[in-house]
Order: C-alpha cells, then structure tokens, then sequence
C-alpha cells in the first residue's frame, strides 16, 4: 500500500512536465473512443427513440396483421370485448390524375403507383397525424377525409403534387372513383420508416377505399387491427388470449417491443459493422498508442536510470510510469466519451428526417462504460511492451555522456500481459456484439491483417536493404533506401497504421462499387421493366392481351399469387419449432404461394422430382433448399401453411435452388395443382420491354385494368441505391474515422523522426548538398513507403471485399482495379503530403546553434 | 569497505569482445578517501559503475560496504544503493520535474522515511540552498544544481560516495565550492568517498590516488606518494 502511495506521488510529481509528446496518444485514443461511443449512444438514443414512440409506430399496444382478408366479425368482436379496436388497409395501387387537374405534359405521366393507406374513423389510436402544417386526432382526422360534394379527401405526399404537377384541390382517380386531395402528409405517427416505399403515401377513409372497388378476393391487401387494451386488460394479457382463443386465424401478432421489427433489425446491423469499423480506429489509434508511449518512455530514459540509481526497484518504476498512462489515457478517453456523447445531438436533425422517431438525446452509460472498456485495453494492450521495456533501463547510462534510449527487452511477463490484454479486448469485441460470428471474423480479419502488415514492412525493409547493397550511385536514392532500414526506422509502423486505414477504406470502396453495379448496371439489364400486381383472375387473358399489344414486348412471365404464413413444420408450431436464425425471417412474415404444374424457370430441382403435369392428389409442395436446410427438412416432411384463416398442410415433394438475382418471379413455396386453384388470389406478371416502349406498355395495361398496379423496377432499384447510397455515408463516415487515426499516427512517426531529420538536413547541408537534394531524398523515403502501402492495401482491401460479396452476400465480385488503386494512391499521397510537412519543418532550421551543441 | 579482486569486465561488440577491465584487484579501508585517475577510456567510470552495483563484472568478486554485490539481485543492489551508497554525476541527473526538495528527498523516501522532507530541507541548507527549496532544476545554475545532487547524495548519510567528475561541468571557481562542500559533507559523515577526475589539484585533496590505464589499476598511493601519482599522470 506504501509503494502504491510512493507510485502516486513519484507520478504526480512526473505529470508536472506537462502531455508534451503524448498528445498524439491521447489524439488516437481520444479519437477511437469518440467514435465508438458516439455510434453507441446513437444507437441507444434511436433504440430509445423507437420504444418511446413504440405504442405510435405499432398503432396500438398490440397489432394483429392479416394479407388479403380483414379480421372476421367474430374476431372483431372478441377484440372490441378488449379495447379500443382501430383498422388500417394497406395496398398498392395505381393514381391518376383527373377532373380539374392540369393534363400530362407527356404520355404516361398522367399515372403513378401509390400506396393507400385506407383507415377507419378511430385512427390513429396513438399519436397524431401531421398534414398541411397542423395536427389531426382521429376524429379531426376522420372529418379532413370524410366525403365532401360526394368526393371523398385524401391526405397525400408532396411527392404526389410535384410528380403530378398538381395542387392541393386536385382530383385524383384511384379504381373506380375521384379522391380531392385535401392537403400534404407530413408525418404518419404509425410510419417505421421512410428510406424504402414504392411509391408516394395516399391516405384515405376506410369507406373511400372501399368505395374504389380495388378490394377483390385474392387482392394483396394488408390489414392491420390494432387494440388498445382497456385498462384491466394487459397487452401480453390479450396477445395470450388471442393465440388461445383464435388458433388458426394466422394473423402475427405483435406487442410494442416489436413496433419496428424491420427497421431494429437494419439498426442492429449497422450498428454493429459501426462498432467495428470504430474499432478498428480505436487499434489503428493503438499502434500510434504504442509508439507515442515508447517516445514519451525513450524521453524519460534519463530520470528512470536516475531513480533507479537512487535505489528505487523496478517494479516501482513499472508503477510510476503505468499510473501515469493510465492517467493521461483516462483523460483522452473522458474526452473521447464527451464528444461521442454529443453525436447524436449532432446528427439528431438529419436522421430524424430520415427515421419516423425523434432521437431520445441523452446520455447512456453503458455505450459508453463499453467504449471506454475498449479504450482502456487498447492503453494496455499497447502500452505494456513499452512500460515493461522501461522498467529495464539500466542506471549505468547516467556514466555515459549522452544518456540516449536503449532497446531493453521486457521480461516474459509482460509479453503474457501484452497478449493477455489484446485477448480482452478481442473478447470484449466478440461478447459485447449482437453478432459474435461477424465480430469474431472481424478479429481474425485485424489479426490476419496486422501480421499482413508487419510481414509486408518487414519485405519493404529487406528490399531496400538489398537494393542498397546493389550500390546505387545515386546518392539520393541510396540515402533513401537507407532510411528505410536504418535501426529504429519508422517503415514498419506507418506502413501499418497507413495501411489498416487504407484497407478499410479499399474494402468500402469495393463493396459500394460492386453493389452499385448490381444495382446500377447488372441487375436493369436482367430485370425485368415492370412487375404488375393484382390482377384479377378474370382479368388475365386481357391482361395477356394488352402486353402482347405493345411493340418490343417480350418475356411475359405471369403467375397466380397469394400470401400465407408457415403455420407448423412436420405439425410443430413454427413458435417451438427450432429452426436455424439466418430463416428465421421466413417464419415471422407471410410468403406468396403459388401453384404450377411445370418447374418454373430462375430455378433448378436439387432435391426430389418435380410433380407430373396432370398431378391431383394430396397437397404437394416445392420448397426452397435454402429454407429446408436452415428448417432441418427433407422431401417427405411436412409444412402446414394457414391460408386466408384455412390451414393446409403439403408435403415437400421436391426441393428447389432459387436463382434470387435473376429477378424474374420465384416463389419459395410452389403448391402442385389441385390445392390453392379455388382460394382467392390473384395474379403477378413481370414484362420485359425496351425502355422506349415502357411507357406504352404501363399505359396499354393500366387504361384497360385500372385496379392492376405497375412496378417499374428501374424506380424501384433506383429507391435502393438511394438507401445504400445514405447507409454508405454512414460507413464512410466511420471509415474516415480509421484513416484520421491512421494520420495522426503518422503524425506521430514524422514527429519522432524529427531530430534526426533535423540533424541529418544540418550535416548535408554542412557537407554541401542543396536543399533539393535533401528534399528529392526524403521525398523518395516517404514515396516508397506510401506505394508499396497503397499496393498492400489494394490487395488485401480487395481480398476483403471479395470474401464478403462472395461469401457474405452471395454476388459475383467485380475487381474495379481503377476504385482499388484509386483509393490506396489516395492513402499514399496523403503519406507523402505527411512526410513533407515534417521535412520542410526540419528544412527550416538553422545549422549553427545545432552544431554548437553537439 | 570496498574489496575487489579479480575483477573483470568484457563487453561483446560488432568487433569482438571489448576489455574494459582487467583484473581489478583494490581494497579501500573505511573512511577513506580515494581519487581515481587515468586517461578517457581506462576504466575508471566502469570501475566506479562495478562498485556501485550497476554492472556486473564477467569474472572476479566485488564486496562492498559489507555486501557480496554478485549475491544481489536487481532489486536486491538497488535497496543497496538506497540505504548505503551516494552517487555524484557529472551531469547532476536530477529529476526535471521535481523541485530541489523533492529530488533530495527521493532516496529517503524510497527508503519509507517518515521525515524525508525535513531531512531534504535539512540537506539542502547544508549546502547553501534553504532559500531554493521550491526551484526546479531549469530554475538553478549549475552550481546550485550540483549543490540540489551533493544534498541528495548525501541525504541518507550513506557510508559510500561515488562522484563521477562532478566539477566536469561547472566553472573553475564554483566547481571549487562545489568541492569544498563534498569534501566538508565527507568529514561531517566520516563517509568512504571514490572521486573520478582529472582534476590534479582536487585528486590531491584526497588520501590516496588510483590511477588506471588500460583496465589495470597502474598506480596506488597514499597520501605523500599521491604527488608522484599526479606527476606521472601528467606526463
């Protein structure tokens, strides 16, 4: 306890000195930490955001939700004995512009795929709607879009107006019958998000909707009942009953804590790639952490000889040194916590029109308890070589007329305590993520990386060495090369820290790249022009007719549909039913189904034989082997599907590999013949046609069958790259974060270089040598270092990438060699724009007063 | 006090292994003072660094002060140093962020005194600096730093000094103070005292005069033949 006490005292007397020389350190700590903690709170404050308004994104305090049929008069009944029961109608739908509204300036601008939203007189039951700058209740709500003149209102996006060319006042024709629109939407209280839609928001009255006819049997129509429980009734009271009391009704059922299941979901994952991309700056930060330790360390060689001649053990000097890290680093880590404390009050503007919550701003401990977990075992894990280092400087130097640092090796036990503290932080890393499979590939990737690294500095270094040894004549080049490696050059350390900011920043640039392609270029040329929905069984031959109509029209694919959930796999309750969690997404929602007597195409049987043409028996199924593998079932096992209330049970006659990205229409689940024919459906058709003649055939389609709906896929993954392009800066953004530590870490080689650039800039320009020389020398020095980077960079970047479109996302991997070098030249210039800095300084000084004191 | 016999000490180098002593063998009663002399490179300041416990010899036995040194561990020769042994620099090697007192009270502290402060105060008026307490060591001349080193060697009464060359870098007349001061400090603690110099005049300040050439001790004499010593050194 008295050596402890004597540590805190020799330390606090040691800090007198002042940062100078750790600053870098604490820059990289600081830096990292922020980082982590900011992409923590912001998370939290979303998260909490969400709960807060949980009762408002859900519409109630529980939410029923069926496909294609509303709940039944008994099932109504049942919940209005429960509370308070609002319902919403949710479809797509094609809008067209009529009566006073100005005419399309062009063919096909006259009509435009919406999604209507038909709700009842007691919506919304939480919240409010806020439209034409003022606020509706429900009953203010109800009045905005009760019929006027005979004309029902609309509330609609402002998207809707400028598409259109219209006003508010404006009369819109949805299936059979004109809509006012009555003023703009601004906020749905019950919206989870509004970075995907298909098309702009129209809400209507329930009897408006009603009213337009689109409301077939077989029409995709999803309906929402949602109850606000009366008081003696809770929430998990009435979602326990309901299952009990109504089985079969195949309806999902959610409480509040799944208000935003979709938009949790995305939040976690980004979250977590954040995290680590964060992380990644936090060890970036770490390598600037350990050399700035050793400088600030090599700088006290003289009073740690000094004490340890005045009798002090070493394990005291070990103490002194690691309290004061530990200081400063709780400084640089405090400060870290503030600033990321402070993201989300930053970024709450710009992400609050983006997400359908406010950000619940406050401050969330335990983000940040995390963040500086990571921070303080990144101290350790970099600092103790060092610290273990200087407890061996031996006192003899003091005999010596220049005390200069010495390369003391630690003992064995802090070398373990050197691994011991990196386990930690990889553990830390892995147990802390909601995904520790992705976080433990994260670790093997920084571990595979950083040897990489080391091993790509340790060939830089050889070959400067034996190209130094091939006797250039250019004394230049020659003094270059040696810099490279002279002992204690800097190589290794800037090409890693450089580097591991490169990679990530390479990785990015491919992964957006490619996706982009997909996006972009591979997948329009695929895809097909347009996918209609919703037409009617009755309607399918002029349906047929209409496409063939249209000049250049090709490649009708048309197929009936309907939606229902897996209800039981081999006769378990999907709910027991233990199924692998990347299918798991297959059971929460409903499926389209379908029936054909042929294989369709954009598949391939692996599994099983296909059924005959002419099959009527008991119900059969096609399964997709992706599904079956992650459910554990085989052809002969059973899957129990609930249908409009009705549960079928069909065994898997076959299985199928699904070709996802050929876009064309696949199903998971096909019936064979005989068991869906009479249940109301309808049908979806994807066209191809040449984009000139896409608007003649939405016209040729929508004129004749006004309530089938049109999809152009091109808005569609034009909507996509959007929602890429903005997750993209928020990956870019952190990736920045990464290469700002990197930087500052070379900040710190250039600057612990510097007295001996210095002295090296004096004696040549004693010895003659023009400042171009000196200059063309270094610049070589840092030129090389920042290729042979960029070229490590560029490589591993793009293994990086390709493991994760091939592996993770199951793509074909574009190499972009023009993105790949692009980026790593980026990094090495920066590298040289560094290396320049620190040379035009030492350039600066004057030779005399530093040969007088040598 | 000291014995040593055999000592021997040979580094590795690039360019082979380096004799830097060769077979010291020296004895120095207690009390008694000893001027080391020789030309750069003879071995004086290894032979001093191998008496106060901070290199090892390669062969040959050193005891000091009543300790087997080769029988101590690190921190066994550093516990050594605390409670026996004062070292003089010629650098001072005070500690830049401590004040004149807190680097006195360094060694005393280490040894858990609870009055080091007040014997550092205590120290620090014996050599003429009870007004520089609070001074760090940029705030104080050479001197007065050399003065902050001689309090702080001798703060613990230890029963060695070691100075190496400690007028090395200070100016004629305030190294003369300087002297005077550790020869007076030396008195008042009837203290063992081994000086490196060059310095003829302060070598014949003391009892006895080593000189080294080569890593051999070339020349021991006592108080009347130092003379002759100094005269042989200066040819």
């Amino acid at each position: 306890m008295k050596a402890l006490a004597l540590a805190f005292t020799l330390a606090r007397r040691e800090l007198r000195g002042g940062i100078k020389g750790f600053r870098i350190v604490l820059a990289c700590l600081a830096l990292g930490v922020a980082a982590i903690a900011g992409i923590g709170s912001l998370s939290r404050a979303i998260e909490d955001g969400l709960a807060r308004d949980a009762r408002k994104l859900l519409g109630g305090d529980v939410a029923f939700a069926l496909v294609h049929r509303p709940a039944s008069a008994a099932e109504l009944a049942w919940l209005a004995e429960r509370g308070t029961v609002s319902t919403v109608a949710d479809l797509r739908a094609m809008a067209y512009v009529d009566g006073n509204g100005a005419a399309p300036a062009e063919p096909g601008k006259d009509r435009l795929l919406v999604e209507m939203k038909g709700v009842d007189a007691r919506y919304p039951l939480f919240g409010e709607v806020e439209a034409e700058g003022k606020v509706f209740d429900a009953r203010a709500l109800a009045d905005a879009l009760a019929a006027q003149g005979g004309k029902f209102g609309a509330f609609v996006d402002p998207l809707l107006l400028t598409r259109f060319g219209v006003k508010r006042g404006a009369l819109l024709k949805i299936g059979s019958i004109q809509i006012e629109i009555r003023g703009t939407l601004e906020r749905e209280p019950d919206r989870a998000t509004r970075l995907f839609t298909l098309g702009p928001r129209v809400l209507v009255s329930e009897q408006a909707l009603a009213a337009t006819g689109l409301v077939q049997p077989g029409s995709l129509i999803y309906y929402q009942h949602r109850l606000r429980t009366a008081a003696a009734i809770s929430p998990a009271a009435a979602i326990a009953a309901a299952k009990t009391a109504f089985p079969a009704a195949g309806w999902r059922i959610r409480g509040t804590a799944e208000a935003a299941p979709g938009l949790e979901t995305f939040l976690t994952r980004l979250t977590l790639y954040l995290t680590l991309v964060g992380l990644t700056a936090l060890l970036v930060g770490g390598l600037g952490i350990a050399s700035g330790v050793k400088a600030w360390l090599d700088g006290r060689t003289g009073t740690i000889a000094t004490l340890k001649c005045l009798g002090a053990p070493a394990a005291l000097i070990f103490r002194v040194y690691l309290i004061e890290v530990l200081v400063l680093a709780g400084i640089a880590i405090v400060v870290g916590l503030a600033a990321g404390t402070g993201l989300p009050l930053l970024l709450a503007g710009p992400l609050e029109a983006l997400l359908p919550v406010k950000l619940e701003i406050s401050v969330y401990p335990l983000p940040l308890l995390l963040a500086a977990g990571f921070g303080l075992l990144t101290v350790l894990a970099f600092s103790l070589w060092a610290l273990g280092a200087a407890r061996e400087v031996p006192p003899a130097l003091l005999f010596r007329s220049t005390v200069a640092p010495v390369e003391a090796r630690p003992r064995r036990y802090y070398l373990v305590a050197t691994v011991l503290s990196a386990t930690a932080l990889a553990a830390l890393a892995i147990l802390t993520a909601t995904d520790r499979f992705m976080a433990g590939l994260f670790v093997a990737a920084v571990i595979g990386t950083f040897a990489l690294f080391q091993g790509g500095a340790a060939v830089i270094t050889r070959l400067a060495k034996a190209a130094s040894k091939s006797g250039t004549r250019r004394a230049i080049l020659r003094f270059a090369l040696a810099n490279l490696h002279r002992p204690g050059s800097p190589v290794a350390r800037i090409v890693l820290a450089l580097g591991l900011g490169a990679t990530v920043l390479v990785t990015i640039a491919l992964l957006e790249g490619n996706l982009d392609r997909q996006l972009r270029e591979q997948l329009p040329e695929r895809a097909p022009s347009f996918f209609f929905i919703d037409i009617l069984p009755n309607q399918v031959a002029a349906f047929d007719a209409a496409v063939k109509a249209v000049p250049g029209a090709a490649g009708l694919e048309r197929t009936p549909m309907l939606r229902g959930r897996i209800a039981r796999i081999n006769g378990v309750p999907v709910g027991r039913a233990a199924v692998a969690e990347n299918v798991r997404w297959a059971l929460d929602n409903e499926r389209g189904l379908t029936f054909a007597a042929t294989p369709p195409s954009g598949s391939e049987v692996v599994a099983g034989q296909w059924w005959p043409a002419d099959y009527s028996g008991p119900p059969l199924i096609s399964f997709d082997a992706n599904l079956a593998e992650g459910m554990g079932l085989k052809v002969g096992d059973t899957l129990t599907f609930n249908i409009l209330g009705r549960e079928v049970t069909a065994t898997i006659a076959n299985l199928r590999k699904i070709h996802w990205r050929s876009l064309g229409i696949n199903f998971t689940v096909i019936f064979a013949p005989g068991a869906l024919e009479g249940a109301p459906h309808s049908h979806i058709a994807a066209v191809h046609v040449p984009p000139r003649a896409e608007t003649a055939l939405l016209t040729a389609v929508t004129d004749k069958l006004p309530n089938v709906s049109a999809i152009r896929v091109r808005d569609a993954l034009d909507q996509a790259a959007g929602v890429f392009e903005q997750v993209g800066f928020a990956v870019r953004a952190t990736a920045m974060v990464t290469l700002a530590a990197g930087l500052l870490v070379l900040a710190g080689a250039v600057a612990a270089g510097h007295r001996r650039r210095v002295y090296d800039a004096v004696v040549f320009k004693v010895l003659g040598a023009t400042r171009r020389r000196v200059m063309g020398a270094f610049l070589i020095e840092y030129g090389l270092i920042g290729l042979a980077t960029a070229i490590f960079a560029a490589i591993l970047g793009a293994i990086l990438a390709w493991a994760i479109v091939t592996q993770v996302m199951n793509a074909p991997f574009a190499l972009l060699p023009q993105t790949a070098a692009g980026t790593a030249l980026i990094a090495a210039a920066i590298a040289l724009a560094f290396g320049f800095f620190g040379i035009w300084r030492a350039m600066g000084q004057k030779a005399a007063p530093l040969l007088r004191n040598e | 006090m000291i014995r040593l016999s055999g000592v021997q000490l040979t580094l590795d180098s690039l360019a082979g292994p380096v004799h830097i002593l060769r077979g010291i063998d020296l004895d120095v009663a207690d009390g008694e003072t000893v001027a080391v002399v020789g030309p750069s490179g003879s071995g004086k300041s290894t032979m001093m660094m191998v008496i106060a416990g901070l290199e090892r010899p390669s062969a040959g036995k050193v005891e000091v002060a009543g300790a087997d040194l080769g029988a101590l561990d690190e921190d066994g020769l550093a516990l050594f140093r605390r409670d026996r042994v004062g070292i003089v620099f010629q650098n001072f090697h005070l500690v830049p962020t401590m004040t004149a007192l807190e680097n006195v009270a360094i060694p005393l502290e280490f040894a858990g005194r609870a009055d080091a402060f007040a014997a550092a105060k205590k120290g620090l008026e014996a050599v003429g600096l009870g007004h520089r307490l609070d001074h760090y060591p940029a705030q104080l001349s050479g001197g007065e730093q050399q003065r902050v080193a001689l309090a702080r060697a001798t703060a613990a009464a230890p029963r060695l000094i070691l100075a190496d060359e400690p007028t090395g870098n200070l100016d004629g007349d305030t190294g003369a103070q300087v002297m005077d001061l550790l020869f007076q400090l030396r008195e008042k603690l009837g203290t063992t005292l081994i000086l490196i110099t060059h310095d003829r005049n302060l070598a014949g300040r003391c009892g006895r005069i080593v000189r080294l050439a080569d890593g051999h001790i070339v020349g021991d004499e006592r108080a009347a033949g130092a003379a002759n010593i100094l005269a042989a050194a200066a040819q």
